[in-house]
Formats: structure tokens, sequence, C-alpha cells
């Protein structure tokens, strides 16, 4: 832990993830980039609330309620796109105002101000293009398709629309021979990679949060390269097999697969970019 | 090395430097010397996250926290955080209860304003409700915490199946004695989620409700 006093000491930064109740891989990039941004020294203090996990969203009233300095909490939900989750269900569960950015706590006097998800943030496109390319390091990217796997579908789920809008974003700034958003539920399906790309060598990025049930079960069944679904990420990292296995050879191409997006370390820089956005918008639009 | 407090499983030890020491408070008679050491209190999300047989656990309040392992810590904010992650708002609940301002949601409300796959939850019978709770959040083998919560407005006992001393947050869940002033009861305000998703299956006539 920093000694120095944080940046902000009036501060508090809560980050909203899904989490899951039967596999600690969901919420674990949440616990990651909050135990991150805590070493930074930032924030007075930094939390996680869960849907599925604990602390669940509905312990609000149980957070940061020891400490006097603390008179706001910037509220960032882990998510990729706006959508039933952040629009709904985070407002309702925290008791947030939901017609307004800041609402005020009665009785701590804090102000919980309400931040934009992470998945909006404009640094996203470079975040996927590197992944893209660690994943599969010299090859040609003239002779390669990139495809963003969104969910697609489910509850005013915005996703599909987020990947799409990626989808453009990378085309313009990168030199790929394709770059398509793809989905699990809709067309075009992840399903049909081999048919909707032509190049030899094809790079899938899963525009997820985390390693959950569809990036590591899911989409590597819809991809070819398992045949049913497998131990969790965790269990198999237990084991030391990772996304270890690339390029594999499928349909004649060279085939790489990369972790979800979430997992990113930088994933951590955007979230205290939201935060102190939302504080001073001023900021926010020159960064 | 003194005791200083209770906290679920856990036994927070104060150590000649003026520091602290958590351990599983099975482990408190122990040498140090066959525990694992740990000095971040960071490591307390990884200490939290698996049983000793090495399976997740989601509800952190069931009595499986590993063993084996000891946690210093050299001040009050070291402390505070570790305790967030092996008990997540529990510190914070506490606080409330403490203040008188705790407010506790019956298990109809909890159920009824469940969404989507879990709307079916609200169809629970009352029997089938009194035998859940009672095989389900029992400090021993399913959860450590006090119920705060009723079953309905009218004020219904959670389970008759459960002992007056789980609705006690005067009672250590682990041994049934009384605790002492420094400790901190695991209060359960609120059905949790594991809660929730066990009631769906009994519902959905995948599991009973009782043993
Ligand atoms: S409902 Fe409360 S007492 Fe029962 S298992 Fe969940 S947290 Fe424990």
């Amino acid at each position: 832990m920093p000694d120095a006093p944080p940046a902000h000491p009036d501060t508090a930064l809560l980050i909203v993830g899904h989490g899951s109740t039967v596999n600690p891989d969901s919420g674990a990039p949440s616990l990651a980039h909050a135990a991150a941004i805590r070493k930074r020294g930032i924030f007075a203090r930094v939390g996680c609330v869960f849907w599925k996990e604990e602390p669940s969203l509905r312990d609000w009233p149980f957070l940061f309620n020891d400490d006097s300095d603390i008179r706001q909490v910037c509220v960032v939900p882990n998510f990729i796109s706006e959508g039933y989750f952040t629009r709904t269900v985070i407002p309702r569960e925290l008791g947030l105002d939901p017609s307004a950015a800041v609402t005020h706590r009665v009785g701590t006097e804090q102000r919980w101000v309400y931040c934009p998800p992470v998945g909006n943030h404009p640094a996203m496109t470079d975040l996927l293009l590197q992944r893209a390319r660690e994943v599969a390091p010299g090859v040609r990217e003239e002779e390669t398709s990139l495809l963003i796997v969104g969910h697609g579908t489910g509850l005013n789920d915005n996703s599909a629309v987020a990947a799409k809008r990626q989808a453009e974003l990378l085309r313009e700034r990168s030199r790929y021979a394709a770059v398509l958003s793809t989905y699990m539920e809709e067309p075009p399906l992840i399903a049909d990679w081999a048919t909707l790309t032509d190049t030899p060598n094809v790079v899938v990025v899963p525009f997820f949060i985390s390693d959950g049930l569809h990036s590591y079960q899911d989409i590597p069944v819809l991809l070819g390269i398992e045949t049913e679904p497998t131990a969790s990420a965790s269990e198999r990292l237990r084991g030391g097999e990772v996304f270890a296995q690339n390029p594999r050879r499928l349909h004649g191409r060279s085939l790489y697969y990369a972790s979800a997006i979430g997992t990113e370390a930088h994933f951590a820089d955007i979230i205290v970019e939201q935060a102190l956005g939302a504080l001073a918008p001023a900021v926010a639009t020159s960064a | 090395m003194k005791e200083t407090f209770l906290i679920g499983q856990i036994i927070a030890l104060a150590s000649a430097d003026g520091g602290c020491e958590l351990r599983h408070r099975d482990d408190a008679g122990r040498p140090a010397r066959e525990l694992e050491p740990h000095a971040d209190p960071e490591d307390a999300a990884a200490l939290a996250l698996y049983d000793d047989a090495g399976n997740y656990r989601p509800l952190k309040t069931a009595p499986n926290l590993r063993h084996g392992w000891r946690l210093a810590l050299d001040g009050q904010e070291g402390l505070r955080l570790a305790l967030e992650l092996f008990y997540p708002a529990r510190l914070g609940a506490w606080r409330v209860y403490q203040r008188g301002r705790l407010d506790t949601t019956p298990l109809r409300e909890t159920l009824g304003r469940q969404t989507g796959m879990y709307r079916v939850t609200a169809k629970l019978t009352d029997e089938q409700a009194d035998a859940l709770v009672g095989r389900f959040c029992r400090s021993d083998g399913g959860c450590l915490r006090a119920i705060f919560w009723r079953r309905d407005r009218a004020g219904t006992v959670p389970s008759t199946r459960l002992p007056p001393e789980k609705f006690d947050p005067a009672c250590d869940q682990t041994t049934g004695k009384t605790l002492a002033e420094d400790d901190v009861p695991l209060i359960c305000q609120e059905a949790c989620n594991l809660l929730v998703a066990e009631v769906r299956a009994v519902v959905k006539g995948e599991r009973p409700a009782g043993e």
C-alpha cells in the first residue's frame, strides 16, 4: 500500500462487476484491477461490488461508511457497453438517482457519481488492436483477418453495437485484410469464421470483460478448437494451460485466439480515467 | 501471541511489534513456521478464493476457509482491507447495525424482486422455504452469518429448523459460545444470491428443499 496520501483523499472508487456464483474467473479481472489501482494511491479507497458475487450491489450501504473523509464515490461499471445492466440494474441496486449523474446520500452526505462503463472509453480500440498484435506477433496484417467477438442479443444489450463500432474503428486504424464484428448468438456468427474470412491467418479477440463462460468455454467450441466446453479458465490455469496453443491449424488456416479484452492490465487505467473524467469533464475530453 | 478478536473463522492476534496477524482460528496455536507466511493485505483475496480441497468459495461466509497460512499486517488500513477481502462488506454491515440503522429485507421480498431466470423463485412454498433455509444457511456446514431477515413482513421465522442462536449476533456461530465484546459477528441482512440460486433449483425440482 502506498504511504503517501492519495491524490484524491476525499474520493473512493467503486468498480461494478458482473461476477458469478459458480466460477471465479468472472469477477477476477475487476478484483485484479481494483488491487492494481489501490497500489497507485490515487483514491482514498478502491472497492468492488458484483451482481452475483460478494460484496453484492445491495451491500452498498456498508461500503465507505467508516471514514468521514470520503465525500464522494465514483461508480465505474466494468461492462463492455451501455445496456440493461448499466441503465437499469446497477442504478436500481445501488439506489442511484436514475435521472442524474450524481446521487446525494442522506446520512453519510457523500455524493455518488455514476460514471460511464469502461467499454465506452476511446482507448478501447487501441487496446483491442494491441491485444490482436500481441496474440499473433509477426503475422502480416495484410494476410490476416481480425474478428472481434461480442455476445449479441440479450436483454437490451448494446454489446453487439459496441463490437460493430470497434470493428469500424479498427478498420481505419490497422492494415488487416478484414476486420469483422461477429457474435455468439446472432449473425455474423463466430462459428462461421472460416467462411467469413479468406485470409491465411485469422485473429479472434473476445470483446468481453472476463475469461468467464463465454470466452473460455463457449467460443473455443464455436471456433472448433475444443469439441466440448472444458474446465474453467482458473482450473486450467492452475493446470498450467492458458491461451498457449496459438496458432492452431484449422481449415487450412492459422487461427490465433486471444483471452478476453477485459483481462488486459491497461483496463485499470481506463477505469481510473472513467472515474476522474466524470469528476472533471474537461480533463476527460482532453485525455 | 495474544488474541485480539474473532471474525468468522479468522482470529486476529497481536504481534510483538504492535502489528497484527490473521490466521484461520484452527491454526491459532500452531507454530508460525508451519504456516505459509503472507504480509500483503491484498493476499487475502487469493486466500479466500478456494477451500482446502481447492474448490471455489462463492460464499465467503461459508465455514470452509482454507487453513495453513498467516497474514501479518502492520496498520489499521491493511487490517481493514484484508478483512474486506475475506468477508466483504461484513465490517460495514456490523457498523451500520451498531448505529441502529440496519435495514433488513424479508425473504419474500428478495424473491419477489427477482427478474429473468430467477423470477420463478417467487413460487417457493412456505414449507420449502423452511426446509431449504434450514439446510442451506445452517452454521454447521452452510454459512456462518447470523440471520436478521424474516421470511415475510409478518415476521415469520426464516426456518423452524434452525436453532435460536442462528439469529443471535452475540453467538459465535462456530462454537455456539458467546462472542467477546471486540469480536465481529457476520450478519445476514438479506438472502444472498447463492440462496436465491438454490431456491430456483428447488422450485424447478432439481434439488430437494431439505436434507
Ligand atoms: S442467505 Fe445469508 S445466512 Fe443464508 S447462506 Fe446466504 S449469506 Fe448465509
